[in-house]
Parts: structure tokens; C-alpha cells; sequence
């Protein structure tokens, strides 16, 4: 009789260390980019609402890096927005991650202006604006493309920008990148199996 | 008797719902949220389903609202190098007779620009759409976190 007992336990145990090595090592496809060997994000520093801020500051965080503007109602929200959600999703995992919106709109886009914007869809989210020269300089950085375009109408002139979102590592490598459009529960999934290496 | 007037009370009703509910001639709203924006924010955007139930091919011209100082219309696109560009639409969007025009994110959208309070998540704004041939239609774009 206690041999069945102890069986029982047995295989208790073997099935437990399966599901754990599966959750564990399982192959996972990301829901972006990914950098096969990851090289280090170039560092920048620009200005926040609250003083200048660099990259390497949040070195042991997960920087989700997006280049936008405040002039721009539909895509940069919507980023945003699927960010946010994402962060509330993950729950705990979130006080490691930080997101960054750089403005590719400087002359518009004061550090004030940018850093209110960010902070209306996630108190956490940091919004960096600064020189144009120097935002032009780590946009080709990191591949961003950004331009101009004159628009009859009240807007002036609207933006053209990359709207993808880079993941940088804790270790300060660019890691991944999201397509515009990754939805809340990608973006989620995703950190979630970053957070538990 | 009183079940007579139970049912010409419903019917009643049923008939001010209808008036109610973003309809005019062959055109009817669905749908319409924008998301929650700052007051600072300079633009937000719009979006819904306009369908077309009449027999005549019609066109979203322009809109309005009170709370925007200006209304435009403005599309998403991708550029083929995979930059996300917007530019207004020239001409209007068209509403295909029984078919429908679908403003969504990544897509095409109303710009409110100048917000002129913030738009908290509950709130109700209202907007008018003045179509080609159907003349203004009515309605209230709920303010949501996400699409309904």
C-alpha cells in the first residue's frame, strides 16, 4: 500500500519538473523583431519636465523606447495607450520597465509639453524632448525616420515618423522591436517571458 | 384597454429610440469613441462606423463639435518604407449606398484639434457630420479607453 503512496508522489514530482522545465525553457516566439545578438543601444541624454535624462539612467530596467509627438491624435496614442495597457497587465513586472517618448517634434514639443502628455496615459512614462540637432542625431541612431509634411488645415504640418517601439535590455542592448500595432496583450506577453529570465 | 395603451406606449418608445440613436435618412452611426486626451493635448482623434442603408452613394464632408476648436478629417498611412505618416483627407469619405466607411485606429479618422476641455473616460461628446447628400447627422463620440 505505501508503495502505491510513494508512486503516486513520484510521479507527482516528474510531472511537476516537466511543466516547470517546459515553462521555463520552452522556445517563445516574440511578437516584434528580434536582434539575434543584441548590440548596445546607443546612449543619449535630453530633457524631461523634471531635468535631463539619459538612456544608461535606467540601466536594470527594460526601456520601451518610442520616437512621437504630441500633434499626432491617432498612431502615438494608440502606442501609448497598448503600452500602458500592457504595463497594467504584467502587473509587479512593471516597476522594471520604463517607457520613454522621444519627441521627433522638438519645435513644437517642449519637455513640459511631452513629459504632461506621457504622463496622461501612465504616470511612469517619461517624455524627452530637446535640440532638434541632437534628436536628429540619435533618431538615425536608432534607425528612426522622421519628416515634416506641410498640411493645408489648422495642423500646420504633421509629422511622418517610425512608429515602432525598441526594447532595450537591462544590460542596455536594444533587444526587440514591436511593429506599430502590437496589441496590449503581444506587447504583455512578451515582457512577461523578459521579466522571468 | 390597458393593454392597448402598454403597446402604444412601446411603440412610442420605440419610436423616440429610433430618433435618438445617430440616424438620418439612410445613414446611421456606430460605434463613435475617441480616446481620453489632456487638455493640453493640441489634437485628438475620432472613430466609428458610418453605414449607408439608402440606395444613394453619399460622402462624409466635414464635421463639427463644440468641443474641438477645428475638425478635420485625417487618414494614417504607411509609407513604404514603414513610417507611420497622416495627412488630410481631400475630398471627403466617401459612404457607399448600403455599404458602410469604417474609421478606425491606424486608419482613417476625425482630428479634433484644440481640445478645447480635456475628454475624460465617460464623457460624451457631441459631433455633427455634414454629408454630401444627407445633409447633418448627430451624434455622441463616448470617450473610452478602447474601442467598443
Amino acid at each position: 500500500m505505501k508503495n502505491w503512496w510513494k508512486a503516486f508522489l513520484g510521479a507527482f514530482i516528474l510531472i511537476g519538473l516537466i511543466a516547470w522545465g517546459w515553462w521555463r525553457f520552452a522556445p517563445y516566439s516574440f511578437h516584434g523583431m528580434v536582434m539575434q545578438s543584441p548590440e548596445p543601444a546607443p546612449d543619449f541624454t535630453l530633457l524631461s519636465k523634471d531635468g535631463p535624462v539619459s538612456l544608461s539612467d535606467f540601466r536594470g530596467k527594460y526601456v520601451l523606447l518610442y520616437f512621437g509627438y504630441t500633434f499626432c491624435p491617432d498612431v502615438c496614442p494608440a502606442t501609448l495607450a497598448n503600452l500602458a495597457q500592457a504595463l497594467h497587465q504584467i502587473g509587479r513586472g512593471a516597476e522594471r520597465v520604463q517607457v520613454i517618448m522621444v519627441s521627433v517634434d522638438p519645435e513644437r514639443d517642449t519637455p513640459e509639453k511631452i513629459g504632461e502628455y506621457v504622463a496622461h496615459f501612465d504616470s511612469s512614462f517619461i517624455g524627452l524632448s530637446g535640440d532638434p540637432k541632437d534628436i536628429a542625431r540619435i533618431a538615425s541612431l536608432y534607425g528612426i525616420f522622421y519628416e515634416k509634411e506641410e498640411v493645408a488645415g489648422a495642423a500646420g504640418y504633421l509629422v511622418t515618423h517610425t512608429a515602432s517601439v525598441r526594447v532595450i535590455d537591462p544590460e542596455g542592448r536594444l533587444k526587440l522591436i514591436w511593429p506599430f500595432g502590437a496589441t496590449p496583450d503581444e506587447i504583455a506577453q512578451d515582457l512577461k517571458f523578459l521579466l522571468r529570465r | 384597454m390597458r393593454r392597448k395603451r402598454f403597446v402604444f406606449l412601446l411603440l412610442l418608445l420605440a419610436l423616440l429610440l429610433t430618433a435618438c440613436g445617430g440616424k438620418k435618412g439612410g445613414l446611421r452611426v456606430e460605434g463613435a469613441w475617441g480616446r481620453p486626451s489632456p487638455k493640453m493635448a493640441m489634437a485628438g482623434a475620432f472613430y466609428m462606423t458610418i453605414y449607408n442603408d439608402g440606395a444613394q452613394d453619399d460622402r462624409l464632408i466635414s464635421a463639427a463639435s463644440p468641443a474641438c476648436g477645428t475638425v478635420e478629417l485625417h487618414e494614417s498611412y504607411m509609407t513604404p518604407e514603414g513610417a507611420m505618416g497622416m495627412r488630410p483627407v481631400a475630398g471627403g469619405i466617401p459612404v457607399p449606398a448600403k455599404g458602410k466607411a469604417e474609421l478606425k485606429v491606424g486608419g482613417l479618422h476625425i482630428m479634433c484639434i484644440d481640445v478645447k476641455e480635456g475628454f475624460e473616460v465617460g464623457k460624451k461628446v457631441p459631433l455633427t457630420l455634414h454629408f454630401e447628400k444627407g445633409g447633418d447627422l448627430s451624434v455622441e463620440v463616448e470617450i473610452r479607453q478602447e474601442a467598443p
